[in-house]
Parts: structure tokens; sequence; C-alpha cells
């Protein structure tokens, strides 16, 4: 609902603008928002729905889609968009009809009214005007016929004549001065004789008119003029104006007195006023007429009365009374002065009586004529009446009244009316011309601007809203936008999590794939270790082989973990490690390839650190591997330091730590996977965490201090150009960092002094309370130690010397040949001549050194110890012959140490061997190497000094020199006696009294890091103390002793179930050790006497896992699937007592049970907790070992959780099952 | 002497063609290894123990993928047998094909079971037939008196 409701205003703020918009251009962008706007609520809708899994298809069903439902879409939006138009008009439009029709209708009726009371007044007037007209005719006609009556006497006729005339006038004065309105009144006697008053309008004169007395006898023409008359019964004007030809004349009176106040004149005929004559009254009642005169521009209205005699036979005289139509007029103009417009009246036949103007109303050619309307010199008038003929013709309404509204006259509107006055003779037309403007002016005018105003505001409402629906549109298909946007993040983010997923399990599937060939690879690395005919140069090469093979399937085995990390499922172990022997083993493998760098590798570890500590060994191997490698990189020349401290311990209980240890328990909290968790809590409880820190310190180029944050990021270089000149991802540090903080630490980029990086971190690891105080077993400062150390590189002498010193060994530095011949003349031939007083001016040495070669000289009984670099010596020629001799001479005095390069040759060593000299290590000399060279060398001196002390116990000290120079060649006779069989010492003592597998584990023994670490160890040593006699209490079980120590607490069940490949290698130098000390037992078989049971369903892996553990002297049992082990563990303790009571001797059936995970009937899960089940309450615990074919952990966290002990992967690792067995049987036993 | 030297150095090559191309792996290697005087013919005992195993096994699958309505569950079981028997006397392709069964059965696509099968036959057939001509030559040198053992 919400949707559709949105899309209409979608429809409508889209549509109108592109409607309206006159440039194509924007028509089209306006038309593509539209459809993409479609487009994608389309889309959003499919999306949802198809885009797991047919992308494509949708592409495709979009794009012939959208065409069609543009143009459908498009079109009914517009025909809404046009409704909504329609809509707003249609109101307007109707606001606009009912304000204006309803006005101009009552305007109309209120207009009618006010036309029709106009044009009433005039005709009113006209009325009046008639009436008092005919009012005074009458009274004229009565006064007339009584004077008359009065004097028709016909006796005294002349005189009764003169009489009635006279009274006659003195009537007709009266009336005519009571009536101002009057035109004239005229008296025409039937002979002839007119007596008339007339008033000139014009100049306001009075005039007495009559005709010539004398001409009319009353009497002489009476009786025939009335025979005549009474025979015609008519007069005619003819004999009025024409024939009689009478004499007419005018006085002017005195308007008010009616005194004559002038002569009588004679006026001419055409001058004369209308004299009413009998023509006018031709049958004898009242008659009207509208007559025109010189005098007056008015037309006049004038009535005619005939006088009758007594009898009411004759006519006596015709009275006639004119009226000026003047006054009508007058009230027009006044009226239409006030209401504007024109008016006239007209008689019936079209002649104007009256107008509203002044216009003339007379055609005044020669004789004062009437005009007709039409010809009105008044324009409006003409116009009007024009068009009233035009219309009407003649054919007028009967009624003769026209309403007519909207004429257009000229250039305006008006109103005409016309009204019909019907007098019995003289019937009116009254019309008027009203200008529409006058009425309808203002209504007409507001309307157009309402409308104006209206459409304007309609329009204005319109744009508006368009406006406005566009901007809420917008932002709502911005929203729509960024939801489609949101809902497209959401499916990558789901898509790149599944495809995480895959690759995760593609790398758990690919493990297994990538760990069989590097397991071949060291199997047959194993071989060739085995092989006899190894010189040992090739020997320890193979053995680096190995060592890199080992560390290249631990890359394998870290990327697999790194796929877990990226996860979030990394588990650290909690494992205790020996991390100085880590380290060591780490530095001595990146020495190896600093080599071709010229770059020193220095290993710099203080002594307090704790030796054992708790944590993920590979972890932290990976971390410094990883710092080493990126050092490595960026450092052409110079040195590369890995410092590393304890924090300030015990600060578990700290506050300011406090976090970290919470940190750290809640991540251990987190491991549920991890093996045996609820075991290492419970040990970590008692451990110590304590903070080390490490310092990685190179020469190389150095990281720009903006980048220091940077760097950590994963993909992230300092400079872009280092994958072009060093390669790389950039994911090492990224990995350090994640690792570290894992382990609760930091890590950054300190500022350092000098070119180069040092990057700091700190790691936060328990150390076991037990084996914290065991550090630094031999104790240095009483034996009276010097050390020469003469080493090229600088910072490793430096450290070594500084170290020796801080342990109170004395320490002198030579960094070169000359160097070294100096210090040794300066120390021996000094010494030898102890009171050599030239000492000082040969040999002009510092003081520092001076005090030095003091304190030697003071010493009592000194051993001095030489370190020599191989490469001081001169290899490029055969010069290093000399030198070595020339060493040589001091051989007796001291104790050489020969520091080997990687490269150095097999005749030097040979040759050096051949001279005696037996200390070698191979670079770089470190801090647990010294260790063993100077308690080799103590050792060496006890045993002399023992040795003396027996053959000659009052030996005289000054002999003590020769003594040791005797010894010394004793030894050098000893040594190279079998210094052929020294080369394989090992093996051939071995080879004495074992056989071949046993000859082959300890063939390999020198291959576990902790052998080549301490490589100085070497075999000629071993044998001669070997030889001496075992009762010495520096028999070699003791020299392993403290070693000792340490695979039994390592192996604990959390170390030994970890199958991972990395622990392999201690792994396997802890089973050597132990097969070499069972040696001492059987040194053959080193399971020999283990019953062990084995679970297997499929024949070929039951018969070679057989004959695996019989070969190792074990006896087997194998049974084909859980059901039948549970049995034959069951079967030993048939009943119930029995077995209680084999239980309290301590027997088991069986040492340890091998079982295949998958088997029919009963698998090793089921089977094993059958067995765990059966063991409740009895104490007994058989270790049981998972056999299985997965290689992921979560399999191994399976086993563990059904009460397994440890796991094996499939194919079964003959080294790696042997290991495993014994920790978990010496365990046991 | 001669003929046997170079019968040994035939063999040697057979074999090292076998890892070269993929058919056994440092398995087997370990298998040769076990073998000595208390364990003689101890390869050729396993390699046919192998054999029978297998031979049923494939039988099983042939017959599972036979029904109409195929026990994903019994067949991944079995697939798994093969897988780590192979494994054991590092057949190493058999080895292979077996994971890409067992995918196919996770996936319950029996299309693609039937095609592994079928590899799994195949790859059968030539480890059979290179393990069989291996042991032919062993034979062999033995019976012309020499040593197989390097």
């Amino acid at each position: 609902m919400a949707e559709s409701k949105d899309e209409i205003h979608f429809e409508s703020s889209e549509c109108s603008p592109a409607s309206t918009s006159p440039m194509g251009g924007k028509h089209r962008y306006l038309f593509h928002r539209l459809c993409s706007s479609w487009d994608k609520s389309i889309s959003l809708k499919g999306r949802r729905i198809f885009h797991r899994d047919v992308e494509k298809e949708e592409f495709q069903y979009a794009s012939s889609h959208c065409l069609t439902s543009y143009y459908s879409v498009f079109v009914v939006r517009l025909a809404i968009m046009i409704m909504l138009a329609i809509l707003i008009g249609l109101l307007t439009i109707l606001t606009w009809h009912f304000t204006k029709i309803y006005t101009t209708k009552s305007l109309n009726s209120l207009a009618y009214g006010l036309r029709y009371e106009l044009l009433q007044r005039p005709v009113l007037r006209m009325w009046n005007i008639l009436n008092s007209t005919s009012e005074i005719t009458t009274a004229q006609v009565k006064l007339s016929q009584y004077v008359i009556r009065r004097y028709s006497n016909p006796a005294n006729q002349a005189e009764q004549v003169e009489q009635l005339y006279e009274a006659m006038r003195a009537i007709t004065w009266s009336l005519f001065a009571s009536r101002k309105a009057l035109n004239s009144i005229t008296i025409n006697y039937k002979n002839g004789f007119v007596q008339a008053f007339h008033r000139d309008l014009k100049d306001n004169n009075t005039f007495y008119i009559y005709s010539d007395l004398a001409n009319y006898s009353m009497g002489a023409s009476n009786s025939n003029e009335i025979n005549s008359f009474s025979t015609h019964q008519a007069w005619d004007d003819k004999a009025l104006h024409g024939n009689y030809s009478a004499i007419w004349y005018r006085e002017p009176l005195d308007p008010v007195s009616g005194e004559k106040i002038g002569k009588a004149m004679k006026i001419a005929p055409e001058d004369l006023i209308n004299i009413a004559g009998f023509s006018q009254v031709p049958d004898g009642v009242a008659s009207w007429h509208v007559a025109v005169s010189k005098f007056t521009d008015s037309p006049l209205l004038s009535a005619a009365l005939p006088v009758w005699d007594s009898s009411n036979k004759t006519i006596m005289a015709v009275v006639g009374v004119t009226t000026a139509l003047y006054s009508v007029g007058q009230l027009m103009r006044e009226l239409v002065e006030l209401h504007s417009g024109h008016m006239y009246l007209t008689s019936q036949e079209g002649y104007l009586l009256a107008t509203s103007t002044s216009a003339p109303l007379l055609a005044n050619s020669t004789k004062p004529k009437l005009k007709m309307a039409v010809d009105c010199e008044d324009d409006v008038i003409r116009h009007g009446a024009e068009w009233l003929q035009r219309t009407y013709g003649n054919n007028f309404p009967p009624s003769h009244e026209v309403h007519v509204e909207n004429v257009k006259l000229g250039h305006q509107r008006y109103y005409i009316d016309s009204f019909f006055l019907k007098l019995k003779r003289l019937p009116l037309v009254g019309v008027i011309i009203i200008p529409r403007k006058y009425i309808m002016g203002q209504v007409d005018e507001r309307a157009f601007k309402t409308l104006v105003i209206l459409i304007s505001a309609s329009l204005c409402i319109l744009v508006i809203g368009c406006v406005c629906i566009l901007i809420l549109t917008n932002g709502v298909s911005k929203e729509m936008n960024l939801r489609a946007e949101l809902i497209n993040q959401l499916e990558a983010r789901r898509k790149a999590e599944a495809s995480s997923n895959y690759k995760s399990q593609f790398l758990a599937n690919m493990s297994h794939e990538l760990r069989t060939p590097m397991a071949a690879v060291i199997g047959l690395l194993d071989i060739l270790i085995s092989d006899d005919c190894l010189t040992n140069e090739q020997y320890s090469t193979v053995t680096q082989i190995r060592k890199c093979s080992t560390a290249l399937l631990r890359l394998l085995n870290n990327i697999l973990d790194l796929s877990k990390v990226e996860s979030g499922k990394l588990v650290l172990e909690d494992a205790e490690f020996d991390l100085g022997r880590e380290l060591e083993g780490l530095v001595d493998m990146f020495s190896v390839q600093c080599i071709n760098h010229n770059v020193e590798t220095v290993l710099d570890l203080s002594d307090d650190m704790p030796k054992v500590v708790r944590g993920d060994s590979a972890r932290v191997v990976q971390i410094f591997a990883n710092l080493i490698n990126n050092s490595i990189k960026f450092t052409p020349s110079g040195h590369i330091i890995l410092r590393g401290w304890c924090g300030n311990r015990n600060s578990s209980v700290g506050s300011p730590n406090f976090h970290l240890d919470q940190k750290k328990s809640r991540s251990l909290q987190k491991c549920r996977e991890k093996p045996n968790a609820n075991h290492s809590k419970k040990t970590s409880l008692k451990d110590n965490k304590v903070i080390l820190w490490f310092e990685v310190d190179d020469t190389g180029c150095g990281i720009d201090p903006s980048k220091w944050d940077s760097v950590f990021e994963s993909f992230e270089q300092a400079d872009p150009s280092t994958t072009r000149l060093h390669g790389g991802t950039g994911l090492g540090l990224c990995i350090v960092r994640n690792l570290v903080n894992k382990m609760g630490g930091d890590i950054k980029v300190v500022k350092k002094e000098g070119p180069g990086t040092l990057m700091r971190l700190c790691l936060i690891l328990s150390a076991p309370m037990d084996v914290i105080e065991q550090q630094c077993a031999v104790d240095l400062t009483e034996n009276g130690l010097v050390v020469l150390l003469a080493q090229q590189g600088n910072m490793g002498r430096l450290i070594t010397s500084k170290w020796l010193q801080k342990n109170g060994v004395c320490t002198m530095e030579a960094s070169d040949w000359n160097g070294l011949t100096q210090v040794l003349r300066e120390l021996f031939h000094a010494r030898s001549s102890v009171h050599n007083t030239d000492f000082d001016a040969h040999y002009p040495a510092k003081e520092e050194l001076k005090s030095k070669l003091l304190n030697i000289r003071d010493m009592r009984n000194p051993v001095f110890v030489i370190v020599v670099d191989m490469g001081l010596l001169d290899l490029s020629t055969d010069i290093w012959k000399e030198q070595l001799n020339f060493l040589h001479r001091y051989f007796g005095r001291a104790k050489f140490v020969w520091v080997l390069n990687h490269d150095t040759s097999n005749t030097i060593k040979m040759e050096i061997r051949r001279k005696g000299h037996v200390l070698m290590v191979n670079k770089p000399l470190y801090k647990a190497k010294m260790i063993h060279i100077l308690d080799a060398v103590i050792k060496e001196r006890n045993l002399e000094l023992q040795r003396k002390n027996m053959t000659a116990p009052r030996m005289k000290e000054g002999d003590l020199h020769e003594f040791l120079e005797i010894d010394s060649t004793h030894f050098e006779a000893a040594s190279s006696d079998d210094s052929d069989i020294s080369e394989v010492g090992g093996s051939n003592h071995v080879s004495a009294d074992g056989d071949k597998p046993v000859e082959k584990v300890a063939k390999s023994h020198p291959s576990s890091p902790y052998h080549m670490n301490n490589s100085l160890v070497n075999e000629n040593e071993y044998l001669e103390e070997h030889n001496m006699g075992k009762e010495e209490s520096s028999s070699p079980s003791s020299s392993y002793g403290t070693e000792d120590n340490q695979p039994k607490s390592q192996s604990t069940k959390e170390s030994s179930i970890s199958t991972e490949d990395q622990d392999e290698d201690s792994e396997c130098g802890e089973t050597q050790r132990v097969t070499s000390s069972s040696k001492a037992v059987d040194g053959k078989k080193s399971l020999e006497g283990l019953k062990i049971l084995l679970a297997e369903d499929t024949p070929v892996l039951q018969r070679v896992a057989t004959i695996m553990l019989e070969k190792m002297g074990a006896a087997v049992v194998a049974v084909g699937d859980g059901q039948q082990a549970v049995e034959a563990l069951g079967c030993m303790f048939p009943a119930e007592d029995r077995r209680r009571e084999s239980l309290q001797k301590g027997i088991t059936p069986y040492d340890l049970i091998l079982m295949d995970c998958q088997m029919p009937k009963m698998d090793g899960y089921e089977a094993t907790k059958a067995i765990r089940k059966s063991e409740v309450g009895t104490g007994l615990h058989i270790p049981i070992v998972a056999l299985t074919a997965h290689a992921m952990s979560c399999d191994e966290a399976k086993c563990l959780e059904v009460g397994m002990d440890a796991y094996l992967t499939k194919p079964i690792d003959f080294k790696m099952m042997v290991s495993t067995i014994l920790s978990l049987t010496k365990r046991t036993s | 002497m001669d003929g046997i030297v170079e019968l040994q150095r035939q063999l040697i090559d057979y074999t090292a063609s076998l890892f070269h191309e993929g058919f056994l792996d440092e398995q087997f290697n370990q298998l040769q290894q076990l073998e000595d005087e208390n364990n003689p013919g101890f390869v050729v005992e396993v390699v046919t123990l192998f054999f029978e195993d297998a031979d049923r096994l494939l039988n099983e699958l042939t017959k599972a993928l036979g029904q109409p309505s195929v026990d994903f569950k019994s067949l991944d079981a079995h697939v798994h047998q093969l897988k780590g028997s192979s494994s054991s006397i590092g057949a190493h392709r058999i080895h292979r094909v077996c994971i890409s069964f067992r995918n196919s059965c996770e996936e319950q696509n029996v299309e693609g079971c039937l095609k592994n099968l079928q590899q799994v036959k195949h790859e059968y057939s030539l480890v059979k037939d290179r393990l069989e001509t291996l042991f032919r030559m062993e034979q062999q040198i033995l019976n012309a008196g020499g040593s197989v053992r390097r």
C-alpha cells in the first residue's frame, strides 16, 4: 500500500517537470531517472528472491522486462498527472464561476431595476406634460364655449364680436400666463379669425398674435361660413394659410402683466407659429401631435380641441395648446448625469422627441423638421437606434419592450432597454442605453482579476506541490537506493562470509593433501639422514633442509590456522615450552639466510627471562619469524638484534595489568575446543603471568613515522615499491599483530636512533612457578674464566661480552686478525714474563685493556677461552693455514672455540679438528651456546684438575702450565686416534650395541633443534668422558640432566596430544632422548613390553599398524571394530571382583588402545565412551589414541571430548605414533 | 649378475615412475621399510589385503549405487574405508578420488557418485596392474638371486 502510494508521488513528481520541460535532454534524463527508479524497485524485490542463485538471469530478465514496463509505467504516471492537473483546473474554474456568475446575476437584476426606473421617470414626466397640456386645453375649451355662448347673440353682432374677442383674449391670457410651460395657446374661430399667445423661449418674449380683424365680419360671412361649414363639416388649413392670405400681427406683451408693450407688427407667414385649425379636429375630438417650430429647438407637443356651440352641433372655434418637450430632455440629462448612459424618447415612427444629450433634435435645413433617431448626431444614440432597427426592424415585440445586454456599440458594450408608452394618440418609445462598464465594469474587472489570481495561485500550488513532491520523493528514492545498497552490501557480506567459509573448508580439505607431500619430503630427508655415507657437512646440510621443511610444514599449518584466525576460530595452545630454545632455533635458521646479506643476526635475551613459559610456542615463533623475516628483507647490511627481557613479574596482582590478565583469561575461556582446557586453566592459576618484552632492531631502510600504524594493516606496505624490490604480500605484520593481540600483548614501531626500524612488542605468557628458578645453571664467576672474543660482528661481540662481564667473566675483544694477535701477544707474553716492565711501553694499550690485563694477571689459575670467528681468517688464500698455526701455538694455554660459518669448507674444519680443536659452534654465537662452551671448558678443566690431583696430588703450582700442555697433547692424541670415527661418533657408538632402527633414531638425534642449537656438544668430548669412566659426576646422563627435566614436564597430556607438526621436532627429540635413555635398558625396541590393543576395521591398516608396533617390540592384539575392542577389554575381567582385584594390583590388560574412529558396528567414539564408562570408579585410565583420517582439529576436539587421550591422523606416521605412545605409556607407568 | 643389476635398475626406475605419476606416495615407502627378516613379504601381504578389501568395497559400492534409492550414509562409510586403506598402502590416486567421492556422497549427488565410482575403479585397476607388475619384477629379481632392498 505504502509502496504504491510512493509510486504515485514519484510519478507526479517525475512526470510533471518532464512534461513541462521543453528540453529534450532533460526530458530524457528524467525519463531515464524515472525508469531507473522503477527498475531499482523491481530489481530490489527481484534481488531478494533471486540474487542468490540467478544473478545473471536476473540481469537479462530485468533488461528485457524493463523496456515494456518503462513505457506502461510512464503512461500511467502521465495519466495520473494529467488528472491531477484537471482536478486543480476544475476547482479553479468552479471557484471563479461561482463568484462571478452569482454577482453578475444579482447585479444584472439590480441593473434592470435601475434601468427601468431611469426610463420610467422621463416617461412619467412626459405623461405629466401631456396631462397638463390636455388639462389646459380642456380648460380653454370650456372657457371659450362659455364666452362664445355669451356673445353669440346675432343682434348686436358687431359689438358682440368685439366684446367676444376682448373677453376671449383676456381669458386666454390668464390661462396662458398661469402656465409658464405653455408654448402657445391659439384660438381659431370659425370665421378664420385667430387669436394666439406665444412665448418665445429663446429670447423670453411673449407675443399676442392675431389676424386682421377688418377682413372678417362676423356677421357677413357667418351664415355662409356656418353653412359651408356645416356642409363641408371641415375647414382646411389652406383656407387658413393660403387662400385667405390673412394678415398677421404680432404684439409683444409684457410677460407678466399682459400689457401691450410694443407696436403690433405684421409678420411673415413663414414666421407664424402653428395655429391649430379645423383640420386638426376633423371628427370633432381632441387630437395630439408633435410639432416643430422655428422658435424652439425642441419638438413641441400640440393638442387641439374643438369648441362646440351650445347645441353641440357646430364647431365654433378650435383651441390649440403647444407645450415644449424641453423639460423632458432636461430631466433626461439630469438623470444621465447622475447615472451615465444615454436616453431618448421617440415616437412610434422613430422620430426623436427627447434625448439626454444636447444634440439638436431637429433637422434645421430650411424648415424645422423632426429627426429620426437613427439620424441623431449623438453616436451612441444613433448606434443604439441603428442596432435596434437592425435587430428588430419593424417587427418589434408586441409590447415594444426590449431588454438587451452586451450590445456592442462602437467599442463598448451597452445595455439597451426600451419601453413603450401607449398613449392613445401619441404612442412613445423610450430607449435607455447604459454602458455595461458602468454597472458591470467593477464586476468584470474583479472577475478578471479573480480569475487571474486563481489561475496563478493554482499554478503556483501546482508548481510548489510538484517541487515538494520532487524533493520528498527524491528523499524516498534516495532512501530506497540506500536500502538497495544496504541489501547489496548485506548480500555481498553474506557471500563474502560464505566464500570465506568455503575457503576455510577448502583449506581444511586441502590440509591433508598439502601435508602429505611435505611429510614425504621430511620422511625422505630422515632416510637420507639415516644414511651412513654422509659426511658431517652433508649431514648438517640435510639437517638444515629438514629443518626448513619442517618450517614449511609449520607454515602450511599456520596458513590453515590463519584462516581460523580470520574466522575467529583460532585457539591458542597452552603448553609449556622453552622460549629461549625456540628463539635460538629461529635465529639459527635466519642466520643462514643472512649470510648472503652480510647481516649479523644477534640474539640478546636477558638472564631474567623465564626459561620455560606457557603458551603457544608455534605462534610465538611465528611472530618472531615474521618480524625477523621482515627485517632481513629490508636490511641490506648491518645487524638484526632480537632483544628480550622480562617485564615486572608477579604482575598478576598488579592493577595496571589487570585488564590484560582479564583479557587473557577471557581468551582462555573462549577456547572450548582446546584440549584439556580446564586442565590448563587449573595450571594457569598456579602460574605467574609474565610480561615479556621483545625488540626487533634492524639497520634497514626504516619505516616512515607516518606509516608506523598502518604497516600492521593487512596488505599494507610502507612503500609500494617494496613489493617490486622485496616481494611479499604485506600480510606478515598483520598476522603478527593479530597474534600478539591475541596473546594479550601489543606491538608497535618505536623511534630509534640511527637508521632502521625498532619494533617493540610485549607478550603476556605464564611461567610455571617451579621452573622459573632453574636458570643459568652454570656458575661462571668462580672459575676464573677469561674470554677473548675475536669476532667480526660488532653487535654480537658487544652483547656477548657485556653479558659475560655481567656474569663476572673477564672478557677481551678483537674485531680483526691484527687485533687478535695483538691481544694474544699481550696476554700470553706478558703472562709468561710476569714482571715484564716494558709491557706498557711496548703495547700502549688503552687504559681499559690495561686494567683488564692487570686484573687477569691477578687472577689465580685463569682459564683462557678464545673464541675465534672463522671470518677473521683469510680464507681466500692459503694464509689461513699459517694463521691457524699461529693460533695453535697458544693451544695449550687456552681453549679455542671456533665459530664456524655455514659455508666454512670442510678442509678447514678437518684441519682444525686435526689440530685437536674440538670446540666448534656454528654462527651465530649467543648466550646459550656460550654457556655450553664455558660449561664444557669448566668441566674439562675440573676433569684435568681431578686427574692432576689423582696422579700428582702434590704438584707445584708452577707446573700447571706444563701439565696442561701435556694433558692437551694427550687429548689431542686421543682425539686424533678416532678422529675418523668422530665424524660418526654417535652412530658408531650406538651401533656397537644397537641395531638398525635404533641407529636411525640415534642418528636423527642431532636433528632436534636442541642438539642443533647446542651442536658444540661434540662427540669427541662425549666419547672421551664416556670412556674416562662413569664414576664422574659429569657423565652423559647428568649432562642431559637438565634437559631430562624438560621432556618429563613436557610429556604431560596436553603437549603430547597436540598433533601439530611443529611439535614434531621437539616430540622427536624427546622420543629420541627417551629412546636413548631407554637404550640403557634395552637399546633396541622402544615399545618393548607394551601391550597394545588395536581396533581397526580396515585390514590393510590393521596389518600395517600391527607390523609397525611389533617392530618396536610391542605386543599387539588387533580387533576389527569397537564392539570387539570393548569385549577384548571386558574379557580380561569377566567378573567384577576379579577386575577389582586386578586393579588393586595395578595391572591393566593393555597399556594402550589405538582406536580407529570410523568402524562398523561400534565406532571409535562409542567404544571409547563405553570404555570410559566402565572405568568410572576404578581410577583406571587406559590411554586411548584415536586414529582418524580427518585432519581437522574439530575431529580432534571430538576425540578428546569422548575421552580419548591423543590423536593420530592417517596415514600413520611412524615416529609420531611411537612418540605419542611413549609419552602416554610413560606417564601411566 | 649384470642381468640382476639391470633388473634392479628397472625396478628402481619403475618404482620411481610410480611415485612420479602419483600412484604411490611416501606411505608405500614406510611399508617397504617395515618389511624385514621378521616379516618377509609384508608389502605383498598388505597390498594383497588391500586388493581383497578394495574388491569387496567396490562391489558394495556398485551394489549400493545400483539401488533405486541410494543409502548415502553407508556409501559414505564404504568410501571412507576405501580411502583409509588406500592411504595406508599409499595408493595416492585412489585416495584422492575417494575424497571427491565423499564430497559427492555428502552432496547426495548420484551422478557424481557414479562418476567417481567409475574413476575409482579405473584408478584401482591401474594401481593393481602397476603393483602386480612391481611385485612380479621383485619376484624376478629374487628368483635371479638378487636383492630387492636398496
